[in-house]
This record gives structure tokens, sequence and C-alpha cells, in this order.
């Protein structure tokens, strides 16, 4: 690894409560990724992977030790900080889509923006140029029902892209598409990675992004597991 | 049978579970409905038991009489009594009077007095003393031995503390007399008339008392047999002039279709809070119909059939109506208690005198309300459990969004609203059964459904337009405008209520500022005056009671510079309708006073009727008989029979039916030595001179006559409007409150429903307060347009109300009058309240953590 680190985790740790049971999600996870690297995150149900990704987009904060993304502290962020912190840095494409359906494509990719309080012309013309690369420049003005799944991710990719973040964050991106479409989606992960230089990491059990990652991290039982998951 | 054990299983697992893990919602809803249910049950049972009281007085003065010999406008003669006794036909025939007289010294207490012949009476009535010794049981014979004697009912003895053999001086039109309490009577039969609140005295003690010796009210007539209408007609025939032969309901009738004019305008504003209860549930089971679509697409693949997955919705709806119901039945027990006492003085004072001893849990009522209360909760679930049946099994292997609602569904349904307003005014026209404004509430809900049909596509438009207009550059604003488009039918339901709960409240303002500022005209116009002054008793006793001739001669040898308008009524009967001819002489009335005109050109009616050239009747009159202007009007009274054309309509808003208006002199002239019932003075408002007045009167005929200034008559009318309408306003509130509660559940629901997309906002960059901000936008633009259309259909529902009800109800109509100040005040506030409903749903935004969008799979 080169430079500084652009996440950097030290013994992070995640505990719910469920009932009077802790349930810990994560153990004392130690991870630094380098900025421009595609990382996937390989885990069975329930390693932690999703909790691990929760913490990485600030949308959860650690029980314990201490996380560090793109140089700000997240585990010592107040709720304006990790508000400025989603819409900056982080980019979120989730397995089920997550598109507003009273929303049209178009809309749906500027809302990031939106809630940034960006100019509407540069924002509604960058989300033009996105959905332009991602193949749906006919769609603008279509609904999220009126899509196919693979459409959706697309336009849920373009959304993650919208506010430039420096840090693609993708929760089983495939999981609900047929492979076809899965592929063309780790496709498009991959090469705004490559292209465009954009830190990613995607949450997977499949083997779909293997061939593109830079980086393998497998978890069990909430840590960091030495070696490939495959063995 | 195994079918239906399997259902109630499922509905056990599956729905209750369901609604018990959420109780909170629950009991919300559940509030809401037993509100309403209750409302509506205690209205229905205290008004039942003041028609229970009437009719309870009416039957038991009736006792078992097959007829009754009547006289319109006067007494029938005492001569005929002997007559119709000696009638082959006949197997007792027995002379009744009855009327109100008080105590002197307690003259807030009146109380019926009824005047028999005890021995005549006895086929007809049973009454029994309250001791069983020899000597109380021959108290009767005291009535008719023994002059000024009388037998006091069981409760009004007791109220007043009377002992038998008691001196007790009664007051009535002639002054006071002092009575000996010969007995007590038990409260059966005709001891039970107005709840044991009554004297019974031998009918020449009423006669003397009353000083109208040789009449009595009425004769009942009991058949030696079965008579047929032939032979009746026959003996209907031999009856003198002005005297006729009726149905001893007949008043029961009229009396009774007062009340329950009253009673059907009372349930109707009663049922809104039922109303507006229904959305509550329509919010509960439509969120549990949407948040549960995957489990319903589970059961579907297991082998739940579409009609299953409908009765469990269908189910929610009912279970919400019977316990509401279980629950409102308490609640009622407690609120009727207060409800009684109002509504029985208002039927008193509007309608008949009634007095309600106990309150009866009617099972028809109790059934009637159950059965509203389960319809209504479930033809709220209806449309939900529609949509439950509408999910495929297929549903279970797909993770897809919601499908946003398409413009042509809400275009279909604004196609049916705007139908539904346009056969308001039709259908409002169409004339209905007499007392019921059947046509007059069916427009109502036509009118309810025609908006709450148009709410989808206007929230639409309002939508859309929001969002271009600005609402792009503050993201809270544009998505909030943006859910208010496509939220479809969900938003405008809780839209609707709003709109049924703000239109009651705009045309029940307009209502009664309209019928209070008519009144008041009427009131400043036709009751002008400075002093008013009739015999004792005569307001409770309908001025029937002419005014002793000494008394006519004594005012009309005051000499203060005065200006006198005696007065004479008579209560008659037009076909069944009751009505008051009233005579007064009208040049000297119009010199200081005036009738509330409608239409017509008062400047030549008014010289015209002073010469006696006619009559004006009022509208409650020209409504019911279906006479008006260039008709004539007739009346017989006694042996002579009246006859004028009529000139005008005008306003009157006395409450006991409608009234005609003739000159003095004319009527003077058609029956001669006609007396007079009242007098009012016109004195220029100079005070002293009043007080003068007043002190020569009671000099000149002691303690005969009642005396009240014209300031505090028409004070008191005014009052007596105010505490009418005293109930309307709690039940207005009581709809209000529902409706916010409704407000409450549905925005809940909403943001409940919509906790995936609001985390999505979040993990986008949304921050929490934009996500409030969303959502108190949207409870904005909910509440904003509902109060917009709720004001616009109150407008329309008070022009019903007015022109439509009120005359379908009462015969009246009042002058349109806006009170725009109390509307501006109200509007906002109404906004700030419905937006405070709105702030427990902002505690639920978030409340589930945004990490459960990675982990909600």
């Amino acid at each position: 690894m080169t430079g500084t680190p652009i996440i950097e985790a030290r013994a992070l740790t995640r505990v719910y409560r469920l009932g009077d049971t802790p349930v810990t999600a994560l153990a004392g996870v130690d991870l630094a990724v380098a900025p421009g690297a595609l990382v996937v995150l390989k885990g069975v149900s329930g390693s932690g992977k999703s909790t691990l990704l929760s913490l990485l987009a600030g949308l959860d904060r650690p029980s314990a030790g201490s996380l560090v993304v793109a140089g700000r502290d997240l585990g010592a962020a107040g709720e304006a900080e990790l508000t400025l912190f989603r819409r900056q840095v982080v980019g979120m494409v989730f397995q089920n889509f997550n598109l507003l359906p009273t929303l049209d494509v178009l809309d749906n990719v500027c809302l990031p923006a939106l809630l940034a309080a960006r100019p509407r012309g540069p924002a509604r013309r960058r989300a033009e140029e996105l959905l332009a690369w991602m193949g749906l420049a006919h769609r603008q003005r279509h609904f999220p029902a009126q899509l196919s799944g693979g459409e959706m991710q697309r336009t849920a990719i373009a959304r993650a892209l919208i506010n430039d973040p420096q840090i693609i964050l993708a929760d089983e991106p495939t999981g609900n598409l047929d492979s076809r479409n899965g592929r063309a989606v780790v496709a498009l992960l991959a090469d705004l990675n490559r292209r465009w230089g954009r830190t990613v990491i995607i949450a997977t059990h499949s083997t779909i992004a293997d061939r593109v990652a830079t980086r393998e991290i497998c978890l069990a039982d909430g840590a960091i597991r030495d070696g490939s998951c495959a063995s | 049978m195994r079918q239906l054990t399997a259902f109630l299983r499922l509905f056990y697992l599956f729905s209750l579970r369901h609604l018990l893990r959420h109780r909170g919602r629950a009991l919300t809803v559940l509030a809401g409905i037993a509100l309403g249910a209750a409302v509506f049950t205690s209205v229905r049972l205290s008004v039942d038991a003041s028609l229970a009281s009437f009719a309870n007085t009416v039957d038991r003065l009736a006792g078992k009489a097959d007829r009754v010999v009547l006289a319109d406008g006067g007494g029938v003669p005492e001569t005929l009594v002997a007559e119709l006794l000696r009638h082959p036909a006949l197997r007792a025939a027995a002379p009744v009077m009855s009327t109100y007289v008080r105590p002197s010294t307690d003259p807030e207490r009146s109380f019926r007095m009824v005047g028999i012949d005890p021995i005549l009476d006895r086929p007809l009535r049973a009454w029994e003393a309250e001791d069983r010794d020899r000597a109380a049981r021959a108290a009767w014979v005291s009535l008719m031995a023994r002059p000024a004697t009388l037998l006091a009912g069981a409760s009004l003895a007791r109220d007043l503390g009377w002992r038998v053999g008691q001196k007790v001086d009664l007051e009535h039109a002639r002054g006071p007399v002092a009575f000996e309490v010969a007995g007590r009577v038990t409260s059966d039969g005709l001891g039970g008339v107005e709840a044991g609140r009554l004297v019974i005295v031998d009918l020449a003690t009423f006669q003397e008392f009353t000083g109208r010796l040789g009449e009595v009210d009425r004769i009942d007539l009991l058949a030696a047999e079965d008579l047929g209408e032939d032979e009746w007609d026959l003996l209907a025939a031999r009856l003198p002039p002005g005297v006729a032969l009726a149905l001893p309901g007949g008043a029961k009738a009229a009396g009774t279709a007062m009340v329950r004019a009253y009673q059907i305008n009372l349930s109707v504003l009663s049922f809104a809070s039922l109303f507006v209860g229904m959305f509550l549930v329509y919010s509960l089971v439509a969120l549990n119909a949407a948040s549960r679509r995957q489990e319903l697409s589970v059961l579907r693949a297991m082998g739940a059939g579409r009609g299953w997955l409908f009765a469990l919705f269908i189910g929610e709806g009912a279970v919400f109506g019977i316990l509401g119901w279980t629950v409102a039945i308490p609640v009622s027990t407690v609120l009727v208690k207060y409800l009684l006492a109002a509504v029985s003085q208002t039927v008193s004072t509007l309608f008949v005198r009634v007095a309600v001893e106990r309150l009866v849990l009617s099972p028809a009522e109790l059934g009637l309300s159950f059965v509203l209360t389960v319809a209504v909760s479930v033809l709220a679930a209806w449309q939900p459990a529609r949509e439950a049946m509408g999910v495929a099994p297929r549903e279970v292997m797909t993770q897809l969004p919601l499908s946003p609602r398409y413009p042509a569904r809400a275009r279909r349904l604004a196609a049916a609203g705007i139908g539904c307003l346009l056969a308001v005014l039709p259908l409002a026209r169409v004339p209905g059964p007499p007392g019921l404004p059947l046509p007059g509430y069916l427009a109502t809900l036509l009118l309810f459904v025609g908006f709450a049909l148009l709410a989808p596509w206007s929230l639409r438009h309002l939508g859309a337009r929001a969002a271009v207009l600005g609402g792009r550059r503050r993201a809270p604003f544009f998505l909030a405008a943006r859910y208010v488009r496509d939220s479809g039918t969900r938003t405008a339901v809780s839209v609707g209520a709003l709109i049924t709960a703000v239109a009651l409240f705009c045309a029940l303002v307009i209502m009664v500022h309209s019928f209070r500022r008519t009144v008041e005209v009427w009131v400043s116009q036709t009751i002008a005056g400075d002093l008013f002054v009739a015999p004792r008793m005569a307001e409770i006793n309908n001025f029937r009671d002419p005014m002793a001739p000494a008394d006519v001669e004594a005012v009309r040898n005051l000499d203060l510079g005065v200006t006198i308008v005696p007065h004479r009524r008579y209560n008659l009967h037009h076909a069944a309708v009751p009505y008051t001819l009233e005579a007064m002489p009208l040049a000297a009335f119009f010199r200081h006073g005036d009738f509330v005109w409608i239409g017509g050109s008062a400047e030549t009616v008014r010289p015209a009727l002073a010469r006696g050239e006619g009559v004006v009747v009022s509208e409650v009159f020209a409504h019911r008989t279906g006479l008006g202007p260039g008709q004539r009007f007739t009346a017989q009274v006694g042996d002579r029979r009246l006859d004028w054309p009529i000139l005008a309509v005008i306003r009157d808003y006395r409450t006991q039916g409608g009234v005609v208006f003739v000159d003095l002199d004319a009527l003077t002239a058609r029956i001669p030595g006609t007396g007079w019932t009242g007098v009012r003075f016109f004195a220029d408002g100079n005070l002293p001179r009043i007080e003068a007045l007043r002190q020569a009167l009671i000099t000149a005929c002691g303690e005969r006559l009642d005396m009240v200034s014209g300031a505090e008559l028409r004070a008191s009318i005014l009052q007596v409007f105010d505490e009418t309408f005293a109930i309307t306003t709690v039940l207005l509130l009581i709809a209000l409150a529902v409706a916010a509660l409704g407000i409450t559940t549905t925005l809940t629901v909403l943001v409940l429903e919509r906790a995936r997309q609001l985390n999505t906002l979040l993990a986008l960059g949304g921050a929490y307060g934009q996500i409030r901000r969303m959502i108190l936008t949207e409870a904005a633009f909910l509440v904003t347009a509902g109060e917009a259309a709720g004001l616009a259909c109150g407008f329309f529902l008070s022009y019903l109300l007015i022109y439509v009800i009120n005359r379908q109800s009462f015969g009246w109509t009042f002058v349109y009058r806006v009170d725009w100040g109390a509307l501006a005040l109200s509007a906002p506030l109404i906004v700030a309240v419905a937006l405070l409903a709105a702030l427990p749903a902002l505690g639920h935004v978030l409340r589930q953590p945004p990490a459960a969008l990675l982990r909600d799979r």
C-alpha cells in the first residue's frame, strides 16, 4: 500500500442489542484501504459485511474503535458532519436499488445534488451525462416501475456518482439482477474505478466481482479472516 | 366449518397479533371510532329519552280512548258530554282539561294540572292513591266533594315536600288559589304523566281555577263495541260546528314529528364524528395492507385465496368496529348524563314539554349504533382489502419498488366526483317526506363524496404545480410536492377526512351566524316592544287563556302616553299542521315594529294588512301547507269561518309551527267579543315611563299578569338560541378532534410506510432536519389543501343547510350571512391544530436505524 489510506479502521467494533442479548456484529476489525482500490468484501450471511458497509457509509456509528474515512473521524463526528460526509464523500448503491418511486429517472439521479442544495442546472447536466454513459439517456423521464432491474441499478449507480464522491459503496449490487445485468453493473463499477480513480467497495457473497477486484477482504463472524474466502 | 376455523386461526395469527404488536396505532384508531360511536349513541339515547317521556305522557293522558272530541282554537262545550253519554254506541265519554300551573312559593317549578270527572273518567284512565288505606283510596271523593282539592303526583309531592292535608297556593291566569292536598297518586296510569309531576283535580275545580266555565279541552270517547269508520263518521256529523272527532294520537304524532326532526339533525351531526372516524380505520388498514405486501404474497404463494386476503382486512375493519362499539357503550352511558339535561331542556323549550326521569338503553338504538359502527369500519377497510386481494403469488419472488399511481385513476375518480357534485343541486330540490330531509342529507353526502373523490386529482395537480414553482431549489419542498403529487388515494383519504370536518365547521359557522343574525332582525322587528304583558302562565300554555275582561279594561284605561298593541292568539290546525293565528292592530304595530318580509313589496302589503284585507303567513306555514300569496287562508274557530287572501310570506322562528297574522279589528269583525291573550306596550324605550307602566299594571291587575320587558324577552329568545346551538358546537368540536386524530394517524402511517425511502434519503446525504421538514411540508400541503377544499365544500354545504335541510326539517330558511371574522380567525387556527396533529408523525421519522437499509433483504 502506498500513501495515506482513504479508509482506516482500528479495532472497529459494533455491538447491537437484540432484546437483552448483546450481539457482536463486528469484533475489532483493523482495516486500511488505499485510494483508488476496488475492494470486494466477502463473507456469508451474518458475517458482518453490511454492518461494516453501514459504518463506512456513515449510516451507523461504531460501538468501539476508530474509523477514519477520507480524513474524517466518523466515530467522533456529529450528526451534521455525518450528513455532510454522506453528501460529499460516499455514494451508495443498494441491492434493492432504493429508487424513489415518485421521481423519474432524472430526478432520482439528481436527488443527492438536490439534498446537497447544489445548483440545479449543472446537476442536471451532470445527471444527463451520467445517464448517457449508463445507456439510459432514453429513459430519463421514466419512473422506476417502468425500468428493468438492470436499468434500475444503473440509475442507482448514476445517482451514487452525481455528487462526485471519492468512495462508492455497493451493497450486493448484483443481488437482484440476472447474470448478464450483474456483469454489466460490475463492469461499470470497475470502469469508474479504473477510469475515474474512484475507490469502490463492493459487499457481496458472490464471485461475480472477483475478477475486477484489486483486493479481497473476507469477513467471518465479525472479523477479517486471513487469506481468501474461498479457502 | 374447517375452512372457517382455519381462517379464524389465520386471522388471529396474521391480523390480530399484528395489531397487538402495534397497539399504539391500533388504540388511536380505536379511540377515534369509539368516540364517534359514543357521541352518536348518546345523542340518540338522549333524544329518545325525551321522545319516550313525551309519548308516555300523551299515552297516559289519552288512556283507552278510541276517539276524542276537539274544538280547534277553543273549548268544547261541556254540555256535549251529556249528549255523548246518551249515545248508545259509546260506553264512556269523559271530559278532560289540562294546563300548566305553578306553586306561588316556587314559580320556576311549573307542572301540569289535569282536570277530570273522577266518575266518568274511570273507564278511560286508571290511577291509584299512593296509600292503600281506605281513607286514602277515597281521596277521589274529596276531589268532587270539596272545592280546591287536588291529588298530587308522587314525584311532585316528593320534590315539593307536600303532605296530605297541606294547603298549597297555585297560580294560573286568574291569580293564586289555595288548594288542599287530598292525597297522592302512584306513578301508574294517569299518575305517571310527566313522570309523576302533575296534580289531578276535579273538572269543576279546574274550571273555577282557570275561569273556563262551561267548556272543556276535549272529550275522550270509548266505544261500547268495535265501531266502523262509517259509524264514527255518523257520530262526527252530529257534532256542532267547530267541533271535530279525531284519533287520540293526533297531538302525539305532531309532537313526535317535531322532536324526530330535531333528533335526525342531531343524529346526522353526531354521525359526522363516526364518519370522520372511518378515515382513521382506513388509514391503519391501508398501512397494514401496503406494508405487509410481501407477507401477503407469501400467504398467496402458500395457497391462501384472494378471498381470504380480502376477508383478513375486512376482518380488521370489523374488529375496530366491534371493539370501538364495545368501548363506546360505557363511554355513552357517561356522556349521555351530560347530554340528557341539555337535550331535554332544548326539546322542552322548543317543541314539547318533557320530563325525563330515567334513561332506557333501548335495544333498537344499541343495535342501530352497533350496525352503523361496524358498517362504517368495514366500509373503511373495503378499499385496502381490495388492494390486498390484488397481491399476486409471484410477488414473493420479487422486490420491486412500489409503483407510482397513474393519473388515469385520479382522473376517473375526479370525473366521478364532478358527477356527484353535479347531482347535488337537483337532488336537493327533490321534495322529501314531511319533516324528514332525506334528499337534503343525500345531497350532503354526495357533496362530501364529490369533494373527496376530487381530492386525488387536485392533490396531483397541486403537487405538480408546487414542484415546478420554485420547489426544485429546496429539497424538502420539492420532495414533499412530488410525494403529494403521486401519493394517490392514500393521502386523499386523509384530506377527505379534513374536508369533511372543515366543511362541517365552515357550514355550521355560516348557518348559525345566518340564523342568529336573522333571528336578531326578527326579534328586533317582530318582537319589538318595551313591555310584554300576558296572563300568568300564558307562555307555557301557548297563550290559550285570554286575559280577564277586568284586566283588559284596566289596560284600556291606562293613560301613560304609550302605544298599546294587544294580541289574540288561537292555536289551530290546517289539516294536521299546527299553527298560530295571531291578530293585532297592525296599523299601530307597523308604527313601531315590522315583519321580516320574504320577497314581495312590503310597502303595498302593509297598508292592505292594516285595513284587514288579508293575512300574511310565515314561511313555515307556507312550506308545510303549500299555501302562499295569491291563495286563500281559511280556518274554523268555534262556529266561525275565517277566510282571507294571503298577501305575503314573512319570516318567523317560533318553533311550535307556523303563524298567520291578521289585523285584530278584522278578526273581531268575524269573531265578535274576542278577548286579548296578551298586550305589548311601546314607550319609545323611555325607562321611567316603562317602570310607571309596570307599577300601574300591578296596581290595576294585581298578581294576575306576567310582565317582561322587551329587552329581557328578546335577550331570552337569543339565549335559548345560543343554548340550543351549544350542543351543536360540542358535537362539531368532537368531529374536529376526531379529524385531528385522523391527521395524526394518517401522517404517522405515511411516515412508517416510507421508512425505507426516508432511510434512502438519509443515505444519499439528506439531513434529519431536511427529512423532518419534508414530512412537515407534506402535512402542510395536505392540511392546506384539506382546509381550502373544506372551506369550499363548507360554503356549498351551508347553502344546503340553510335553504334545503332547515326548510325540509323545520320549514324555515334564513338570510344568508357569512361570518367572515370567525372564518378568518378559525381557518389559520384549524391549520395550526392540524399541523400540531402532524407532530407525532415526525417522531416516527427515522425511528428505524438507517443501517436497516442494508440489512433489509
